[in-house]
């Protein structure tokens, strides 16, 4: 397990997490399809995900006790699966929320400041 | 903590696989169809819609063996699957199942009944405060064979005072008395003892206390009554303590009840060491004694530092001790050795040995058929193998079905060696102390666990290597030929069975030296006739003086030769001797010569005693009723003494003393020199013996012999207790039984061992058979194809016949050699256990040879005439 942290798979599936998390604090409880739904709608379309991945995150989250699940009736009156955020999950919520801010606003920095210059100004 | 949570739901995973797969199974399937309703709407066709929701989801059985692994602990789950699909294939193959957990149960069984013996025998500390350092003082003198002697109490006082390396020293002595009650009289075991005895073991009386110091210095009449006795003889009631009982005529008052643990010999009485009959003498006596001593090393000294402190003690108090007691070594012996001898230590670990080798036998023989069931299925493994199986997850698929099997043997096991020590218990082989200790408990358990794992590696692991050695391709190959195999198998199964052979022989020609020493044992010379005698202890009453007692036992030989029935009787003061004593033996006529001790017995006879047990004179005469107490002392001696006293000469008319020159000791005039006889037991040589008449020293106790006409001497013995308490109702009799049983008794440790033994090597023999013929119409099978081709260009079928059986006899003859060697390699540690034959004995090693050999064929020979009977069409159809 530990050694999953670091590879590449694991990195989007932080990502991924992340969008879960967000989506279920924003929308309340919702079943995986709506998930997947969402996550492709607020990207436009353009963070194609490959929805089978979603399950074995979903399942992590659960283990990890930041959603929880329970079996439930669809909009179209079907037997689904429906996820909600827990306690947990909202801290985890903020927490990954601040690292990514504070990760993207880096990696900006980077890409904005010049390298070169950089080097001369050390 | 998010793992521990993480870890418990994952466990939790493990127990709701089934509810949990359900639901994952709904889930996928929900959100494929919402996907598929979504692609309808947006205008696609049903198959369009259908196959853009399957590529949108991605693989789907990959994304649940990824979520699977998730949801459980794999390492668990697998190894589930593992044992759930071991079930199953064993209960398709019943036969090969029952055979092998039969067998394999049966070993673990008896090994773990024969650990538990261990144990509790040998291994278990002795239930006494730190039992390590509890040692036995011997006085010895290996070169006259004197061993474990006793000493006299003030070499002991000596000892006591001068040595370091003990924090305590005391003694004992172990006697017997007569308990009068009311109505009748009884023989009780008694054991004196000095009142330090008690700390020194760390032994609390359960009621009451111990006697002091004090009582013992002033001889009080005070006594420990064992918890037995307290049961038999006051129902368990504390009104014991303060009772009083009769001891020898003399009162006793109980001050304390001993708990109902193992305590030396089972003593029911104990008292202190002054009440021996002759204690004053006895304290003034210097050298050889009455006691038995026990000394308790102070920490961190060793035996060895021991020894050395004691040898140069016993050095130093020679000059104190008269001539001939001196130049003894006083040898240090820890308790554990002295309570199981090294001779009964030997036969124990022979015995573990042996049942040993069966284990190993068994376990090699069932890993030869999982080997060969392996072998059929190597179809199965190939196609596990070709659909990405990793070889360490085939073998430990075949790990997994022998561990099975292991456990599954290792519980029937359990029951085995519950009903085998339950068996030994109640057999008492050899009269091992501490028999009664053993059970199964925990270590015991340990070891059943131990010889489960140990079976499961050993019969899976050979079959596990040789698979994933293997090709998978080529196993492939030929597993779908029909003939299953590799020849890389059929090697190792060679290798097995020889090995098979070589443990059958080693057990049987261990099996065989026993026999034949149990024979020489059985046909050595007695030197008397034991059948139709009976044999009856008699305890006059301690009252009586000695000419009184002289009188009883004449009138109660004269009572009991009226009885109808009785051929002859006769008195002696013992018969069969346990221990060994030395004595001072000075000829007439040569009193200026420093004389050794020697082993030597001395014992008083009623005059027909001879011939009542059939011993033959061989020179002189009997004693006749002149030779009473107020004429010359005679004796008879045996014909060891004779040739030792008198070497080449003629011994009759001979005069001799026992001790000392001393003028009051009297001169024994020689009238008479009978046989030898083996009183110490059947395997002891004869030690020098002298007898005097029971009128001329009428013993204490005595052992009345009465030779019967009828075919079972017991159908007298009431007849023959009734004429002895007509002669006086107080004496007991005891120890009734018939010289013959008396003998048995000798003959049962050896007999035991030996049936055991026996057993064992049938055993590993017919294991060895049967992995032999396994093998051979295996390897018939394998080459019913050849046979066919050799038949077909013109074979005799008589060359085929003896080209299989020499297939054979390579590999019993192979096993024949090496466990011939590891037999004489094994029975040269055991020779102490053979009597009258060698490990070397060839008449042992030829038969176990030739039968073997026979075995080996005759197991051969079945298969080989099958293949005899091949039709060459057939074989060659076959392919």
């Amino acid at each position: 397990m530990k050694r999953g942290h670091t590879d590449k798979a694991d990195v989007l599936q932080g990502t991924l997490i992340l969008l879960i998390l967000r989506t279920l604090a924003a929308l309340g409880p919702m079943h995986g399809y709506g998930i997947a739904r969402r996550i492709e709608q607020i990207s436009r379309d353009v963070l194609q995900l490959n929805q089978g991945t979603l399950y074995p995150a979903l399942l992590r989250m659960e283990q990890e006790g930041w959603i929880s699940s329970r079996w439930g009736t669809s909009e179209n009156n079907r037997k689904a699966k429906f996820y909600a955020i827990t306690a947990a999950g909202r801290r985890q919520l903020a927490k990954e929320t601040d690292d990514w801010r504070r990760m993207s606003s880096i990696i900006e920095r980077f890409l904005t400041i010049d390298p070169t210059l950089a080097k001369e100004e050390a | 903590m998010s793992w521990v949570r993480v870890a418990a739901a994952r466990l939790r995973g493990l127990f709701e696989r089934k509810r949990l797969e359900r639901e994952l199974e709904d889930e996928v399937r929900f959100h494929l169809e919402m996907q598929m309703e979504d692609n309808l709407k947006a205008g696609m066709s049903p198959a369009e819609a259908r196959y853009a929701a399957l590529r949108s989801f991605g693989a789907v059985e990959a994304m649940k063996e990824i979520y699977r692994e998730r949801r459980t602990v794999a390492v668990i789950e697998t190894t589930v699957q593992d044992l759930r699909y071991a079930w199953r294939t064993l209960g398709r193959n019943p036969g090969f199942t029952a055979t092998t957990v039969s067998v394999l149960a049966l070993a673990i069984g008896v090994n773990t009944a024969m650990f538990a013996v261990l144990n509790a025998v040998l291994f278990r500390p002795l239930p006494y405060r730190s039992p390590e350092q509890l040692v036995m003082l011997w006085t010895e003198d290996p070169a006259r064979n004197l061993r474990e002697g006793r000493t006299a109490y003030w070499n002991v006082e000596q000892w006591r005072s001068q040595c370091r390396s003990f924090s305590a020293v005391a003694f004992f002595d172990s006697a017997s008395a007569t308990l009068t009650t009311a109505d009748r009289a009884e023989k009780v075991s008694v054991l004196r003892a000095s009142p330090d005895l008690f700390p020194l073991l760390g032994i609390q009386p359960l009621y009451g206390r111990v006697f002091t110091a004090e009582e013992a210095e002033q001889r009080q009449r005070v006594a420990l009554i064992s918890h037995r006795f307290w049961q038999s003889h006051f129902g368990g009631s504390l009104d014991a303590i303060g009772a009083s009982i009769q001891l020898d005529g003399a009162s006793s008052r109980i001050v304390g009840i001993l708990p109902p643990d193992y305590l030396f010999g089972n003593e029911d009485v104990w008292e202190p060491y002054t009440m021996h009959p002759d204690w004053e003498s006895v304290r003034r006596a210097r050298g050889a004694g009455f006691w038995a001593v026990m000394g308790r090393l102070r920490r961190n000294v060793t035996v060895q530092q021991a020894q050395a402190e004691m040898n140069a003690i016993a050095r130093r108090l020679d000059v104190q001790l008269p001539l001939a007691q001196r130049n003894r070594d006083i040898r240090v012996v820890p308790l554990s050795h002295h309570v199981i001898g090294p001779q009964q230590r030997r036969a124990l670990w022979m015995l573990a040995g042996a049942i040993f080798l069966v284990f190993l036998t068994a376990a090699i023989n069932v890993a030869g058929l999982s080997l060969a069931r392996s072998v059929t299925r190597a179809r199965e493994i190939a196609i596990r193998a070709a659909l990405g199986a990793s070889r360490t997850r085939i073998v430990r698929q075949l790990v997994a079905e022998s561990l099975t099997l292991a456990v599954l043997a290792g519980l029937l096991g359990m029951l085995v060696a519950h009903a085998g020590i339950r068996l030994i218990v109640a057999v008492k082989p050899g009269n091992l102390a501490r028999l009664n200790e053993v059970g199964l408990d925990l270590p015991t358990l340990g070891c059943a666990v131990a010889f489960c794992l140990l079976t499961g590696f050993l019969i899976g692991l050979t079959p596990a290597v040789t698979m994933a050695r293997q090709d998978p391709g080529a196993a492939g190959r030929e597993g779908g030929r029909g003939i299953a195999g590799g020849a890389a198998t059929l090697r190792t199964r060679r290798v097995l069975v020889a090995a098979e052979f070589a443990l059958a022989t080693i057990l049987l020609t261990g099996a065989g030296l026993l026999v034949r020493s149990l024979l020489s044992v059985q046909s050595v010379n007695l030197g008397f006739r034991p059948e139709r005698v009976l044999s009856v202890s008699l305890a006059p009453p301690a009252s009586l003086a000695p000419a009184q007692r002289a009188a009883f036992y004449t009138t109660v030989l004269k009572e009991v030769e009226s009885i109808p029935g009785v051929e002859s009787t006769g008195i002696t003061s013992e018969l069969f001797l346990s221990s060994s004593s030395t004595q001072i033996v000075i000829p007439e006529g040569d009193t200026q010569r420093v004389f050794e001790r020697r082993q030597f017995r001395s014992d008083e006879v009623s005059t027909r005693l001879f011939n009542t047990i059939g011993t033959p004179l061989l020179r002189g005469r009997f004693f006749s009723d002149s030779d009473g107490p107020n004429s010359p002392p005679v004796a008879i001696i045996n014909e060891s003494m004779a040739q030792q006293m008198w070497p080449g000469r003629d011994p009759v008319g001979k005069r001799f003393k026992v001790g000392s020159v001393d003028p009051a000791n009297p001169w024994f005039t020689v009238v008479g020199v009978v046989g030898d006889m083996r009183r110490q037991g059947l395997e002891q040589e004869p030690i020098p013996q002298m007898f005097q008449p029971i009128a001329q020293n009428p013993p204490r106790r005595a052992i009345l012999l009465v030779r019967t006409s009828a075919a079972d001497p017991l159908s007298i013995a009431g007849a023959v207790q009734a004429a002895v308490r007509r002669v006086d109702k107080h004496a007991p009799v005891y120890g009734v039984n018939t010289l013959e049983n008396q003998l048995d008794v000798f003959l049962a440790e050896r007999r035991f061992q030996t049936w055991l033994l026996i057993g064992f090597a049938v055993a590993a023999m017919l294991i060895a058979a049967i992995g032999i013929y396994g093998l051979i119409r295996y390897s018939i099978a394998m080459r019913t194809h050849e046979i066919g081709i050799r038949m077909a260009v013109g074979a005799q079928s008589g060359a085929i016949f003896r080209m299989i059986v020499g297939e054979g006899m390579k590999l019993s003859l192979t096993g024949l050699v090496l466990g011939l060697v590891g037999a004489l390699w094994l029975g040269h540690a055991g020779s102490s256990l053979l009597f009258g034959v060698t490990p070397t004995d060839p008449l042992t090693l030829i038969t176990v040879s030739l039968s073997l050999t026979a075995v080996g064929v005759a197991a051969c020979c079945f298969p080989a005439r099958r293949a005899m009977k091949v039709e060459p069409i057939v074989a060659l159809r076959h392919e």
